[in-house]
């Protein structure tokens, strides 16, 4: 396992023996066949080797090459002077050398076999254009998104919050990958524990390669075994602002299109971005909307196994000849009949999305209109069910937060079980035991289930309901930020004293 | 020995409001109205007011308690200081069979409400095996999240409370009259039947150092035994002003049978729903019961609690599984709640005076 302790810079490269001395390292460097080396200007020039296919061709020939050719031999010392470019160094120590020429420098040397070599960063990058977001998508509000190119999304973010304070700390993470990690927060506001914790843990990430931020999420989380996240990804610049400046921490990865924020209660991950973009009456009402939407899709197809098989007599005698009706010629059981039902709509979405997006559609088509009609007209399943899972699908796509539709998605089985085990009493025992998760679930160390409990009132001004900005006047208290306030002027004078026609 | 629990754990004073009701209100509740009928009748009302005001007292007796020592003090602590090592762990483990088998009456009692109203012919040991291990995931996770269990589950089950506007409809509340028509023994007699649906709240000896600001507790705790006392005294009288003290007398489960009149459009027979739903009333009672009963032994005998927990569960499996009809579960039951009313009505002042005493000797400071 000591192979693969890549946690610091200083170690890079560490999953084999770093090289010995220069020769070694060039000797692997040639290997590829993409490492160019040649003379230049002539024979007896300077040496220069660098990766083709990370070099961009026009900055070398017109920032170096030039350069090195209008001028007679110099010292590497006198050249790195004569060519104005950044960072640029002089050097022999073999990690560094190692580690620059790898992100796309040019590495100069003469011919003094010193083994000292100018290494100039000329990196040629493919970069996506910023898009719009697509699981994020709003009607109202920006239209941007992150993108794979750190630099970029920390330019976006850094244009909405063009204050000193927001800071970005540098992490590589992955032993061969070496990725660049970020982690954006604004001091004064942020707690300070907070961001120790998350440093911590990013520091004892070990393992080989990092593609995408979900990796560090799954990594750096609380509870690495729970279905709930506890981390968001967002792919929208103007939400990771947002929730920055109250206080939360932000992680972007180059190479992710998302950032990850933390850290989160329950709440949050039930509300959409645009609660904000809309008057907060309209924006409370669909977040309440929302959150029951999720509840009937969690307990709509096991409340229907629970009491057809167990509690026929809740069922008032207006509705039970539509319910037998519908059920009557079916030869399954209720359970059978939801497993079999949910069963289906998880097999089209997971086609769905699997998918490009043009024969999605048709997946929509033939799965939810044919085979639907066909199961009930076969008499495999009932009218009223299949409407229940269709309903609780919908619900569920209402979600606006990707990775806990999945949840959602997957924990409608447990509460099936549960019902046709014992019932209604079941699925009272199955939500016991998921509150129990819930109740010992935290997120970077605050509690999951806040505002409710720990009770915060002042946090439930943003929670299921959304009150207008003028009375989130602090930030939220569950983020302990050092500076709690949002709001400082204080009401000018208030409305209510004005009497009528004044 | 550590007294101290860590900051992280401490829960903030306020809490303490839910913590009472969370033991006090329970499977008693859903059928204490015929007791205490049979006793008192249309005064038993009188009765349920007297025992939360001397229950008042008692937490208050508690208070005093707990705040006399220099240090922060509980239950064991009380105990080893008052009667020295081993003595007091011989009442230390009085206490400790004294939760346990609070539990185990809630749980055996639970079970039947459950076979009784939902399914007759269930398996005890299976769904008796699925609850239990319910509870050990709400107790492994410590007393914050069982706390967090008392507050949820009196949110969750609280829309129970608007099924009264249906005996309410059909109420007479001439029944309550006339007032004192019993004699003060009579009225003593139920109050003293009142006293199992009481308790709980001694358990405020045991969690006590987990609280925040324990000073400020005190008032939270007084509520909290009012909010009990108030959600009895409602359903009382709902109950007696729905049937006749007559009727009230052969109905054993009274409230739960108010819930049948229920009638919805789209929902009738609503004590199904109630009956599952009160597993989250019934949860922070077994909760609560067996950590405080580990939690006292593990300050005891410095055992690791997690041990305790499971020994704990397998005695309630055992118990509830040989209290298998309803003879054995009256006899435990009277046996039980006879303990209960002794060591709350009798050996807690006895303490209370004897450290009063012993502190005096000592010159402590009061």
């Amino acid at each position: 396992m000591k192979f693969f302790k890549g946690k610091r810079e200083t170690d890079v490269a560490a999953f084999q023996e770093a090289p010995k001395d220069f020769h070694d390292l060039q000797r692997k460097l040639k290997a590829s066949h993409d490492f160019h080396t040649f003379q230049f200007p002539d024979e007896e020039g300077y040496t220069i080797s660098y990766f083709n296919s990370l070099v961009n061709d026009q900055k070398l020939q017109e920032h170096i090459l030039a350069v090195i050719k209008n001028q007679p031999m110099r010292s590497l010392q006198r050249l790195k002077g004569d060519i104005p470019m950044e960072a640029s160094k002089v050097t022999s120590d073999i990690v560094i050398i190692q580690r620059m020429v790898m992100a796309g420098s040019v590495m100069i040397q003469t011919k003094k076999a010193d083994g000292s070599c100018l290494l100039i960063p000329c990196v040629h990058s493919v970069k996506r254009q910023t898009s719009i977001p697509e699981s994020e998508y709003t009607v109202a509000g920006p239209k941007e998104a992150f993108v794979e190119s750190l630099d970029t999304n920390l330019n976006l973010i850094r244009n909405r919050l063009p204050t000193p304070e927001l800071q970005a700390r540098e992490f590589r993470v992955g032993s061969i990958s070496q990725t660049k990690l970020v982690v954006l927060y604004l001091d004064g506001i942020v707690n300070q524990q907070m961001v120790e914790t998350v440093m911590q843990r990013i520091a004892d990430i070990d393992y080989d390669t990092i593609v995408d931020i979900s990796f560090v999420g799954q990594m750096i989380t609380d509870n690495r075994n729970s279905m709930f996240p506890q981390l968001i990804d967002t792919e929208r610049p103007d939400h990771l602002a947002t929730v920055l400046s109250e206080g939360k921490i932000g992680i972007m990865l180059d190479g992710s299109p998302h950032a990850l924020v933390g850290p989160n209660t329950i709440i949050s991950f039930f509300s959409s971005f645009e609660d904000y973009l809309q008057i907060w009456n309209l924006g409370t009402s669909f977040r309440l909307i929302r959150l029951f939407a999720v509840l009937f899709s969690i307990f709509s197809s096991s409340l229907y196994v629970a009491v057809i098989t167990y509690h026929y007599q809740v069922i008032p005698t207006d509705l039970l000849p539509i319910l037998i009706s519908s059920r009557g010629v079916i030869p399954f059981p209720p359970i059978l009949e939801a497993i079999v039902l949910e069963g289906t709509i998880e097999l089209l979405r997971e086609a769905a999305v699997r998918l490009p997006a043009k024969v999605g559609s048709t997946i929509g088509i033939v799965g939810g209109i044919v085979i639907g009609t066909a199961a009930v007209e076969a008499g495999f399943v009932s009218n009223v069910l299949l409407m229940l899972v269709a309903l609780a699908a919908l619900a569920s796509f209402t979600v606006p937060i990707y990775q806990i539709s999945n949840t959602i998605r997957l924990i409608r089985f447990p509460f099936l079980l549960a019902a046709q085990l014992y019932g209604l009493f079941g699925l009272v025992i199955c939500s016991a035991f998921i509150l129990s998760h819930l109740l010992k679930l935290t997120s970077l160390g605050s509690p999951y289930l806040e505002p409710l409990y720990p009770m915060r009132f002042h946090d439930f001004k943003d929670s299921l309901i959304r009150l207008p900005f003028s009375k989130q006047k602090k930030r939220p208290q569950f983020l302990r930020t050092e500076d709690g306030i949002r709001i400082r002027k204080k009401d000018e004078a208030r409305r209510s004293q004005k009497d009528i026609d004044e | 020995m550590e007294i101290k629990p860590n900051e992280t754990k401490l829960i903030s004073a306020f809490f303490v409001f839910f913590l009472m009701p969370g033991m006090q209100i329970g499977v008693g509740v859903l059928g204490f109205e015929r007791i205490i009928a049979k006793e008192a009748g249309q005064d038993a009302w009188i009765s349920i007011i007297i025992s939360g005001v001397t229950i008042n007292i008692l937490v208050w007796m508690c208070y005093k308690m707990l705040g006399r020592g220099t240090q922060t003090l509980d239950l064991v602590a009380i105990h080893h200081d008052l009667f020295g090592k081993w003595a007091g762990n011989a009442f230390n483990s009085l206490f400790i069979i004294y939760f346990i088998s609070i539990t185990i009456i809630i749980v055996r009692t639970y079970l039947e409400v459950i076979q009784v109203w939902m399914f007759p012919g269930v398996n005890i040991l299976m769904l008796l095996s699925i609850i239990l291990i319910l509870v050990y995931s709400f107790v492994v996770g410590g007393f914050r999240v069982i706390t967090g269990l008392c507050l949820i589950g009196l949110i969750i089950t609280s829309p129970l409370i608007l099924l009264n506007y249906f005996p309410l409809k059909h109420a007479h509340f001439e029944n309550l009259g006339p007032v004192l028509d019993h004699s003060f023994l009579e009225i003593m007699k139920a109050c003293k039947k009142m006293t199992l649906n009481y308790l709980g709240f001694e358990l405020l000896l045991v969690y006590y150092p987990f609280i925040k600001k324990r000073e400020h507790s005190q008032k939270w705790a007084h509520f909290g035994v009012l909010f009990t006392m108030a959600v009895y005294l409602n359903s009382f009288i709902v109950s007696i002003a729905y049937y006749h003290q007559d009727q009230l007398k052969d109905v054993i489960w009274a409230t739960l049978t108010l819930w049948k009149i229920a009638d919805l459009p789209f929902i009738e027979r609503f004590e199904y729903i109630g009956v599952s739903l009160w597993l989250f009333m019934v949860l922070p009672n077994i909760c609560l019961g067996i950590w405080a009963a580990s939690r006292t032994a593990k300050r005891a005998f410095g055992v690791r609690q997690r041990k305790l927990l499971v020994m704990i569960l397998l005695v309630i499996l055992f118990a509830c599984i040989f209290l298998d009809n309803r003879i054995k579960i009256d006899l435990f039951n009277t046996i039980s709640s006879h303990i209960g009313f002794y060591i709350i009505y009798v050996y807690l002042p006895l303490l209370f005076l004897w450290q009063m005493i012993v502190y005096k000797l000592r010159g402590h400071k009061s």
